[in-house]
């Protein structure tokens, strides 16, 4: 298989350097770093901790709601959510103490594992009208099959489909508002351009979400218009009718998941892993898809950035660890092959472990990757100190 | 400030004991040779561990005559935990041993059942309430003058001291419903199975009683 | 009956006191010295320190932690994490611990169970078992704060450590730590019936109840709790007289 040109396809820079305060490095894509070094999820995390006005932002999520109310019983925000801590702390948040009345709106997992699926029955019984949406098990796994193959990713057609459910929810049920937990490229480092508004253009999805293969690419590979249709957006002018806005209750609220973790094991009967998930040390995120380790397993061979990395990082913003746990927890977790449910996703995308093998060497770029005596290692992995 | 000596052997911890009678307002030394143990004014004898290895730990170091030489000075001696047991004549821990021969005494296991046919876990740790022996006496001229029966102390062990003369029984505690030695004494000679130096203020009131005592004193028992 | 021991459990990350949900999740709740002092003057039978990142640097930092309580607290100190060698628990004896908490490095070479208890003997030779369920009355150990499946059978190993010369257990359960749902007291008992030393029981504290049912039922010789105190919920004061009041024998403090 060709290799990938991985610095063109991403834009990344080719000398790796690490985020002074965190453990990220300038290899996620979109990241920018200041000339002190520290990255820009870190500069916002501070910002965020110091120079928001709570009280004023909590007023003007009082005054959205107040605007999009609806008191004849019909839904009046969207909620994504996948039954883990961040939507739920959303939809709790919103109905009970907003007095919204949400619609939770689930994109089922490639492979829905059990403790995910018993989270969501419990956030279900917790309260909350939800509704499941499964695309076409037939089409799906092609779809993961070929974002594998052609975007070293099986993770982006769910990513597809998971952004743009809410759209057809909001426009099948009339809602405007969906609300969202965090903006991920402002929390994690990204295009900061949203860092300042709460809510974001739905045009951008493009550029964030569908790595620039458009919907013919896939018909191409006998993927018809039909089979896409769920996972793409509703028409542009339907949305618009609908006048549809996509916020995020992280510029209203201090956004921190871990907390998030503890208020939905008080409120929505919300339960970590009691095994720490691979690739990382963490038991109480993204918890709730089999295939899902793969997508990290693959940004790892990608960018160098593996799971722990980025569960280190945010719990580093957010306080909770320091650097120096994180860098330990890095060190021996990172980049974890996830074995548990590597036979149901080499199964589950009808191909061999050559063949995945081989997708995966193509994305190891040189400027990253080296051979070892036992196979592959970074170049320059965090705990190794900074390479000048 | 009053000095106590703390007879290190190789056989236990020595921190906590320290730090427990610096609390209590001694200046520790510890000692380790004969000599050492010769010119202390109170002597203190820790330990925790197997009673075999206590005594060879105090005879490499040659300190088995002082510490008997030490015991009929008359002068303040404690020993704690295993340093109790091993004021006696012999223990029957691992095979049969002989003691210091200060208190005649064995000191024997604890059974592994109570009467009832109840497992005991064995050691014994825990708390347990101290109480004046069966037709003892009470406590006001001994270290336990300051300590009220039924006030409660740290046990460690598996093994149990069963002095000769009852009399020696200073006080028991209860492990099921069997009565077993909590702390002995003969004239200046003390010992406590249990760890005065984790026992919380209790222990420490009798770590200070046990400093407090007269250096050179011989308190004869009320008849 | 025998008093039943009344434990504070400390988890411990660099200089703070911490605590966390099915061994997750990490909460800082303040300076450990605080805390062991007050429940020192509060009565605990004993204090319990966990250094929960000890596996992940290789080492236990409690030292001066425990040096610093050892000059207040005339209680016995366990201290927990990241000790895996003769010469670590041997420093950390000398910082003040009274008695060893080792893991991990058993699992990983059981010998050392022995050597610590021959070197200092079985009182302070602990082992501890982080447990989880995996069947009707079947429970593997974990390792490394319960991040670590071992494939070992929790009730097989308690009896090989004691066999090695472990003198005391403490057990605690990963489904039930941080829940206050409740100790697990089929493990508890399990284990207590398969072995002839004290088993504390550690993981699950909510209501007094529990304290009253994993020793009752489940055989517990002594309680760690660390949820329910370090919350302030309640106080061990009360927890006593709950204890009494429901027939248990404990230590009579103030």
């Amino acid at each position: 298989m060709k290799k990938r040109d991985v610095l063109g396809s991403y834009g990344l820079p080719v000398q790796v350097r690490f985020c002074q305060k965190c453990t990220v490095s300038n290899q996620r894509p979109r990241i920018s770093f200041d000339s002190s070094g520290v990255c820009s999820a870190c500069n916002y995390a501070d910002f965020k901790r110091h120079s928001i006005p709570w009280d004023e932002r909590e007023k003007e999520l009082v005054a959205l709601c107040d605007r999009h109310r609806k008191t004849n019983g019909e839904y009046d925000v969207i909620v994504p959510c996948s039954g883990g801590k961040d939507g739920g702390f959303v939809a709790h948040q919103l109905k009970y103490k907003y007095g919204m009345n949400p619609l939770t709106v689930t994109w089922a997992p490639l492979q829905a594992t059990e403790i995910g699926r018993r989270n969501l029955d419990a956030f279900i019984r917790a309260g909350f009208d939800n509704i499941l949406g499964s695309p076409n098990g037939k089409v799906t796994r092609k779809l993961t099959r070929l974002a594998l193959q052609h975007l070293g990713d099986p993770f982006q057609p769910f990513i597809y489909g998971q952004t743009n459910f809410p759209l057809h929810m909001a426009v099948k049920y009339r809602v405007q508002l969906i609300m969202y937990g965090e903006n991920g490229e402002v929390e994690y480092g990204g295009d900061m351009k949203n860092a300042f508004r709460p809510d974001r253009d739905i045009q951008d999805h493009d550029k964030h979400y569908f790595s620039g293969l458009p919907p013919e690419f896939w018909t191409e590979h006998g993927v018809s218009l039909a089979d896409l249709r769920p996972f793409m957006a509703p028409p542009f002018a339907r949305i618009a009718e609908n006048k549809t806005e996509i916020h995020f209750l992280g510029y209203y609220k201090f956004w921190d998941p871990q907390e998030n973790f503890y208020y939905c094991r008080e409120n929505t009967g919300f339960a970590p892993n009691t095994e720490r998930s691979e690739g990382t040390y963490s038991k109480y995120a993204s918890l709730d898809d089999r295939i899902d380790g793969f997508h990290y397993y693959l940004a790892y061979i990608k960018f160098g950035i593996g799971r722990t990395t980025s569960d280190a990082a945010h719990e580093i913003r957010d306080g909770k660890i320091t650097r120096e746990e994180g860098i330990a927890l890095v060190k021996r977790y990172d980049g974890e092959f996830p074995r548990k449910y590597y036979q149901d996703f080499l199964e589950y995308c009808g191909i061999t472990d050559e063949e995945f093998q081989e997708v995966v060497d193509s994305w190891r770029s040189d400027h990253l990757w080296q051979r070892t005596a036992d196979g592959w290692g970074l170049k320059f992995a965090i705990w190794h100190g900074q390479p000048t | 400030m009053i000095s106590v000596t703390v007879v290190d052997y190789g056989a236990c911890n020595l921190f906590s004991v320290r730090r427990a009678l610096e609390k209590c307002g001694a200046e520790v030394t510890f000692a380790d040779t004969a000599r050492a143990i010769d010119g202390a004014q109170r002597l203190v004898l820790p330990g925790v561990g197997a009673f075999e290895d206590g005594m060879a730990g105090l005879r490499e170091r040659n300190l088995v005559d002082a510490l008997r030489n030490f015991a009929s000075s008359g002068r303040p001696m404690l020993g704690i935990c295993l340093g109790m047991q091993m004021l006696l004549s012999e223990s029957e821990e691992f095979g049969a041993h002989e003691g210091l021969q200060i208190i005649p005494g064995k000191v024997v296991a604890i059974p592994r059942t109570s009467a009832d046919g109840q497992r005991h876990k064995i050691p014994h740790i825990g708390w347990s309430q101290l109480e004046v022996p069966v037709g003892g006496h009470e406590w006001s001229d001994s270290i336990l003058a300051d300590v009220k029966p039924g006030e409660a102390v740290y046990m460690v062990h598996s093994f149990t001291a069963v002095p000769d003369d009852a009399s020696c029984r200073l006080a028991d505690c209860h492990y099921g419903e069997r009565l077993i030695s909590a702390a002995i004494r003969s004239e200046n000679i003390y010992g406590c199975q249990f760890h005065p130096e984790k026992s919380g203020e209790v222990g420490l009131r009798i770590l200070s009683a046990f400093i407090g005592l007269h250096a050179g004193s011989r308190i004869q028992h009320a008849a | 009956m025998k008093n039943v021991r009344l434990i504070p459990r400390l988890d411990i990350k660099g200089p703070n006191l911490i605590k966390g949900v099915h061994l997750e999740g990490l909460r800082v709740i303040g300076d450990p010295q605080v805390f062991a002092r007050n429940y020192y003057e509060q009565g605990a039978d004993e204090l319990l320190y966990m250094d929960v990142v000890a596996s992940l640097y290789g080492r236990n930092s409690l030292h001066e932690i425990v040096s610093r309580s050892a000059q207040h607290v005339f209680i016995p100190l366990t201290v927990a994490g990241g000790l895996r060698s003769v010469d670590d628990v041997r420093e950390i004896l000398r910082a003040g611990a009274d008695k060893v908490g080792i893991n991990t490095a058993a699992t990983k070479r059981p010998e050392l169970i022995r050597e610590v208890a021959r070197k200092f003997g079985s009182q302070c030779m602990v082992l501890s078992i982080e447990a989880k369920r995996i069947g009707p009355r079947c429970w593997e150990v974990y390792t490394d704060n319960g991040r670590e499946r071992t494939g070992l059978d929790a009730v097989e190993w308690a009896q090989r450590g004691v066999e090695l010369g472990a003198g005391e257990l403490l057990l605690t359960s990963v489904d039930q730590e941080g829940t206050r749902e409740g100790f697990d007291c089929d493990l508890v008992k399990a284990i207590s019936d398969a072995v002839p030393v004290p088993v504390i029981a550690s993981g699950g504290m909510g209501r007094y109840e529990d304290l009253v049912k994993v020793v009752l039922e489940g055989g517990a010789d002594g309680v760690a709790m660390a949820d329910i105190l370090h919350y302030g919920r309640t106080t061990i004061p009360e927890i006593r007289d709950a204890a009494r009041t429901a027939g248990l024998d404990v230590r009579v403090f103030g």
